[in-house]
């Protein structure tokens, strides 16, 4: 038998996009180890907050731990503050309790997508260790290489090089942007073995937050 | 993929295991004069000995039922035939375990303390499947955080307030609910039977036969497999989990007298 | 003042039979011998103004430092034992660049106010990390957060109460009743300025100049003020 490992590779793929004034988060449903489907309905989103959704990639158990630890801390705040968490607010939260365990990772890739402090949506995709970024639109995940030049193509954002900058939400409406995520969902899952059986979509605008659940292939 | 194929065991991790040794016994014959040899980290809970194959459950109509057979492998030796590796928690709950026997029943030992602590409140709440999936999932998580893993996945099912409920955790803490759940060689070989054959309104005795028809499978293919199994049933009424018994099998197909026979190519 | 005194008054953590703790009490009354400290909400901003007594004409007025900035966002004012005062505007700088850190945002005011007050109360005779008696201070905090201009007092009790208007120090009865009778919620910054100098004049016993007072102002960020820019406004009285 080869070598115990702590850690193991669940897949999954994860996108968000933001709006000028809407947020939409998606993620598969499939849970996978190796070669075999655990199961075919395993949420991969987690709604921190009223304007904030965490969707995440990687090995699962470490990403229920975070979540978990998420949903304590914004607990905590809500006592101490009196307010719920603004998604920026969330976003640095993140990327420190990641940092925290630098050297004992969590193995978990995560785009936090929501709305912030303007009703602006916003989008931030990090690496395991704590490393993120605001950006317009990220996917993280098995499926990631496949559909992060689709994004690119597809959602006529301005390049994050230009200088001066200029706003990095797409100009597609929320409808356009949901319509391009089940699109790129169905192709990522012609070709990643680890993406696929559903996707589930999450849009947050200033009337709240939608879910909707969309089927892929399951083979 | 490593984790769901616990009874397999090849060779070339026990040599390294060996050469591990060897490391430390060069380590013992050096000059004791205040030398101390840095404590190596134990790695000898990172392999199982002995392991029990494939568990089985299944929602259906009434309730749950889970399927284990009675089988101790020691490496590829089939070592004890007496195991049981189905054990009811409380009223409401079945766990059944397949990976390290021994791990096991140290779950076991946490879960006794943990239904007598929850009875000692005397406050009529009692723990559901739900609440013990929880807290095995942080058990199993936490050990693999320490490197000292429960070599176990688990199935668990209930029934608590008319809620049927089935789940599984693996030793590294990955988890999740399902209609139908199988470890070890059970996730290759029977849930694609239960994907075709599973629905929800199975009666008891339909659920039964899809059991044994896995069952059946798992024996034919499975070599540390044995026929000798229990099914529990978890109902809004109890547990009840039967006493071992065998399946009618039948090993006189031609194929399998000279499995090579009619092959091309060669092995 | 306390005419049933009894032993009761020596322990930090003793009840009296009355329900009363006498140290907590005492370091009350320590307040009241502080030099005078004024806070003012706009809605433009919040103004401090305190009371600098310069014992001495070889005295630095600068080394006297009654006004602190604990955030770019809140400032605040102290009466009482001003050493004290430097212990909690550590723990509350501490505590607004930690919640920097962590959330990437600016402290609530009311939050960091809290915050003090969990410290003030954490005294006693238990391990040699916590203070051994209440802090002998109280404090006007002033700040400015998502609910707009705030200001906060704060006592030995651990307790605090938010105002529009509110005096600290010796000077306090007479200067509380001054600004009872002279604020309005509509004044102009400046309006404030002149009004919580003003009041401060009116309790002081020297003169008023640049060197013996201090302002500040929270509009929406700290800034306090130089002795020109006080001048402006002593000139307004």
């Amino acid at each position: 038998m080869a070598y115990w490992s702590p850690y193991d590779n669940n897949g999954g793929t994860c996108v968000a996009i933001a709006g000028s004034e809407y947020c939409v988060i998606a993620a598969d449903t499939r849970l996978s180890t190796g070669y075999s489907i655990l199961t075919r309905e395993h949420t991969k989103m987690c709604q921190l907050s009223d304007k904030c959704v965490l969707a995440s990639s990687g090995f699962q158990a470490d990403i229920r731990a975070l979540q978990k630890n998420l949903d304590a801390r914004h607990q905590i705040y809500q006592h101490q503050h009196n307010k719920k968490m603004s998604c920026p607010a969330m976003a640095q939260l993140l990327s420190n309790t990641l940092y925290y365990k630098r050297f004992f990772p969590y193995y978990a890739f995560n785009v936090l997508g929501g709305l912030d402090n303007e009703g602006k949506g916003c989008v931030f995709t990090y690496d395991a260790v704590g490393s993120y970024e605001r950006v317009g639109y990220s996917s993280q995940g098995t499926g990631q290489q496949l559909l992060m030049p689709v994004l690119d193509n597809q959602l006529q954002s301005a390049s994050p090089l230009l200088l001066p900058s200029k706003e990095s939400a797409t100009p597609l409406s929320e409808s356009e942007a949901v319509d391009l995520i089940m699109d790129i969902f169905a192709s990522a899952t012609e070709r990643d073995i680890y993406t696929g059986d559903a996707v589930e979509i999450v849009v947050v605008n200033a009337d709240g937050i939608r879910r909707e659940v969309a089927d892929l292939r399951k083979d | 993929m490593a984790m769901f194929m616990q009874q397999q065991t090849d060779d070339s991790s026990f040599k390294k295991n060996m050469l591990f040794r060897g490391q430390q016994d060069q380590s013992s014959a050096l000059p004791s004069v205040g030398f101390v040899p840095a404590k190596s980290p134990t790695t000898h809970t990172q392999y199982p000995y002995v392991t029990g194959s494939s568990v089985l459950g299944i929602k259906y109509k009434d309730g749950v039922l889970i399927a284990a057979d009675c089988g101790g492998s020691y490496g590829s030796t089939l070592r004890y035939k007496s195991v049981e590796r189905l054990k009811a928690v409380g009223k409401s709950t079945v766990i059944g375990a397949s990976g390290e026997i021994s791990d096991f029943q140290q779950i076991m030992r946490y879960l006794d303390e943990l239904t007598l602590k929850d009875k000692m409140w005397d406050d009529g709440n009692t723990l559901g499947p739900k609440e013990v999936h929880n807290y095995l999932c942080r058990v199993m998580y936490n050990h693999r955080n320490k490197f000292d893993p429960l070599w176990n996945t688990l199935i668990l099912g209930g029934v608590k307030n008319g809620v049927k409920y089935l789940g599984m955790v693996s030793m590294i803490g990955v988890h999740f609910e399902e209609n139908h759940v199988a470890s070890g060689f059970g996730n290759h070989l029977a849930r694609p039977i239960f994907r075709d054959e599973w629905k929800e309104d199975l009666s008891l005795e339909e659920g039964i036969l899809l059991l044994e028809k896995c069952f059946r499978v798992l024996l034919y293919r499975d070599r540390s497999a044995v026929n000798k199994l229990q099914v529990a049933n978890i109902t809004a009424e109890g547990i009840t989990i039967s006493k071992p018994y065998a399946l009618r099998t039948e090993w006189e197909y031609k194929a399998f007298q000279n499995p090579t026979q009619g092959v091309e190519g060669s092995w | 003042m306390f005419l049933t005194r009894s032993e009761y008054d020596r322990g930090v953590n003793t009840f009296s039979p009355e329900g009363r703790l006498f140290q907590v009490e005492y370091a009350i009354e320590a307040i009241k011998l502080g030099s005078t400290a004024v806070g003012l909400k706009t809605k433009e901003g919040v103004v401090l103004a305190v009371e600098k007594r310069i014992t001495s004409p070889l005295l630095e007025p600068t080394s006297v430092e009654k006004i602190m900035e604990i955030d770019s966002h809140i400032g605040c004012a102290m009466s009482g034992l001003t050493a004290d005062a430097r212990t909690l505007v550590e723990h509350a700088r501490v505590e607004t660049q930690n919640h920097r850190f962590s959330y990437n945002e600016p402290m609530k005011v009311e939050s960091m106010t809290q915050a003090l007050c969990d410290l003030a109360l954490r005294f006693g005779e238990g391990d040699d990390e916590s203070m051994s008696r209440p802090f002998g201070v109280s404090l006007l905090i002033a700040g400015h957060d998502e609910n707009g201009p705030c200001l906060y007092h704060t006592d030995p009790s651990g307790t605090f109460w938010q105002c529009n208007g509110k005096a600290i120090g010796s000077g306090s009865e007479g200067a509380d009743t001054s600004l009872q009778e002279h604020y309005s919620k509509d004044m102009t910054l400046e309006e404030a300025e002149t009004l919580a100098l003003s009041t401060l004049k009116q309790v002081m016993e020297e003169k008023v100049t640049p060197n013996n007072v201090d302002i500040a102002k929270v509009a929406p960020t700290y800034h306090l003020y130089s002795p020109s820019e006080v001048e402006a406004v002593i000139a307004r009285l």
